[in-house]
């Protein structure tokens, strides 16, 4: 089940504000509101790039009961490791896709996702799953696989199930192969499992050949792929 | 002995560097250009990027006593990117025949996308036009399918394969380049790609025709001095002078000269240092003695 845009906005707002005070509380409310009753880019870009300031990183560690609301809501995966700016900014995209036209949408994820700096870019990739039409952003996505700023590439190779759900073939076993090739855990890459192919099978032996060839150690859980054994770690 | 480093990002590092690397004996570096760890988004980027490799970077070179030449390209990478990809091709001809560019590159493969296809063949067409040899970079991921790849486009272009160097080789791609008539370079790296050891069992191995070793430094964790540290661990492993000459010197020299642009002045001692010179108004020092070594 997915909830609607707002239904959405209203739950992650929901989560965001118990985790904060109120000043904070004020200027998120106040600025939801606005982009509500008018669509102003300009304060979208303004506040998207305040949230650190004003709402603080505090870790979200949501409850149990939370969870499953999340849950309930699709967001299946873990979103405990977000800050309280990173759902701030994620309710913040989430609830521009409820209120501007459908076709400037990409433009403006794009302007903030390429202004921004290395948490805006973040906040960005997170959000991707939950806004309407998830595969207009596929290019965004794929560019962030090409980052070495590895927070930025864990933000969406890990625990975000936006590759296994939009990525081509291609794109998807490279950023695998990066994974394994930063010391990634597989089990952090949402739906790895079922996007295994021959291909990627093939690459990822030919990623631990050319480690042994090097008298180098290969990463343990290649055998997800593979389903040879890796080194103990 | 004169060493060469034909790979080694510059603009990333610091005048220290420059110091230590004149130093250890490094009298001439070629400067590839590549992407600069993030993304750029606009084509005028790329003009300002070649215009600080052709013009601050080499006088930056010269207050040390190093010859610094370039070769210039849009990398694999950012060949994916649609914003500017089409827009520095069309850039690339106004700087390609431009003196102390010695090659096309650092071209070739990162994801071996069809953007990265199509864009690698349109610049080895662009090496061949401007009369350049060209550097290939080979991917860190699936290693050696995209060296075949690599060396399949070569042919398929018709480029000749004594002016492309193929870089970044490891115990698995190098007798694949060595077979096929390209040259092989290799970056000595302290954690990746090849390190001093391995470097030295390879040397043993296949020998030192069309084999090159660089540094490959950049803005990450990597070491300016690993020409002469690497040369160093040949000799104490008993590889012979004539043999590490030609892996640190010679090999590059025949390489880069094929561009007829490698003009490393008499006898390629290092050039006269004279740190009172400006650059567009600029100097390397900060209040120091300049240094004059004529």
């Amino acid at each position: 089940m997915t909830l609607t845009s707002s239904e959405l906005e209203q739950l992650l707002r929901e989560l965001v504000e118990r985790r904060i005070e109120p000043p904070s509380r004020e200027w998120l409310e106040r600025t939801l509101a606005a982009l509500g009753a008018a669509p102003d880019r300009g304060a979208l870009l303004e506040a998207f790039t305040a949230a650190t300031r004003r709402l603080g990183r505090a870790r979200l560690a949501p409850t149990e009961a939370e969870m499953a609301r999340l849950d309930g809501a699709g967001v299946s995966w873990p979103i405990g490791s977000w800050g309280a700016d990173e759902l701030g900014r994620v309710a913040l995209l989430v609830a521009a896709a409820a209120h501007w036209p459908e076709a400037e949408l990409p433009a403006l994820v794009e302007e903030c996702y390429r202004q921004g700096d290395g948490a805006e870019r973040q906040a960005v990739l997170r959000a991707l799953p939950l806004l309407p039409g998830p595969e207009r952003f596929l290019e965004t996505a794929v560019d962030a696989c090409r980052s070495h700023i590895q927070p930025l590439f864990e933000a969406i190779a890990c625990e975000n199930p936006y590759p296994a759900r939009y990525f081509p073939e291609l794109n998807f076993n490279q950023m695998v192969l990066k994974a394994l090739f930063t010391g990634v855990a597989l089990e952090r890459v949402i739906g790895c499992d079922g996007r295994v192919t021959p291909e990627l099978s093939r690459m990822a032996a030919g990623y631990a050949s050319e480690r042994r060839a090097a008298g180098r150690s290969v990463p343990p859980d290649i055998g997800r792929l593979t389903g040879e054994r890796g080194d103990q770690p | 002995m004169k060493l060469f480093d034909p790979h080694i990002h510059m603009t990333s590092r610091t005048t220290l560097d420059y110091e230590a690397m004149a130093g250890a004996g490094i009298v001439a570096v070629v400067e590839p250009s590549f992407w600069m760890g993030q993304p750029r988004s606009h084509v005028g980027s790329f003009e300002d990027y070649f215009a600080s490799l052709l013009g601050w970077e080499r006088f930056r070179a010269s207050q040390f006593g190093i010859r610094h030449f370039c070769t210039l390209s849009l990398n694999p990478k950012e060949a994916n990117s649609a914003r500017i990809a089409q827009g520095v091709i069309d850039l690339l001809p106004r700087y390609l025949s431009k003196d102390g560019v010695v090659a096309v590159g650092e071209i070739g493969y990162d994801d071996m996308t069809l953007e990265e296809d199509k864009y690698f063949a349109a610049q080895l067409e662009l090496a061949i036009r401007f009369d350049l040899p060209a550097l290939i970079h080979t991917p860190h991921r699936d290693k050696k399918r995209g060296t075949e790849r690599s060396l399949a486009l070569v042919r398929e272009v018709g480029f000749p394969e004594g002016r492309a160097l193929i870089d970044h080789n490891t115990e698995e791609t190098l007798p694949l380049v060595l077979e096929s008539g390209c040259w092989a370079g290799h970056s000595i790296y302290p954690f990746t790609k090849m390190d001093e050891p391995r470097m030295v069992a390879l040397v043993k191995r296949y020998g030192a025709e069309r084999i090159l070793i660089n540094s490959a430094a950049d803005w990450g964790v990597s070491d300016p001095l690993k020409v002469p540290k690497t040369a160093a661990l040949m000799r104490e492993s008993g590889i012979s002078e004539a043999d590490i000459e030609r892996i640190v010197w010679q090999n590059p020299v025949a390489f880069f000269s094929q561009s007829g642009r490698l003009d490393l002045g008499p006898l390629g001692d290092s050039p006269a240092i004279d740190q009172t010179r400006l650059w567009e108004g600029n100097s390397v020092l900060r209040g120091q003695q300049p240094i004059v070594k004529r």
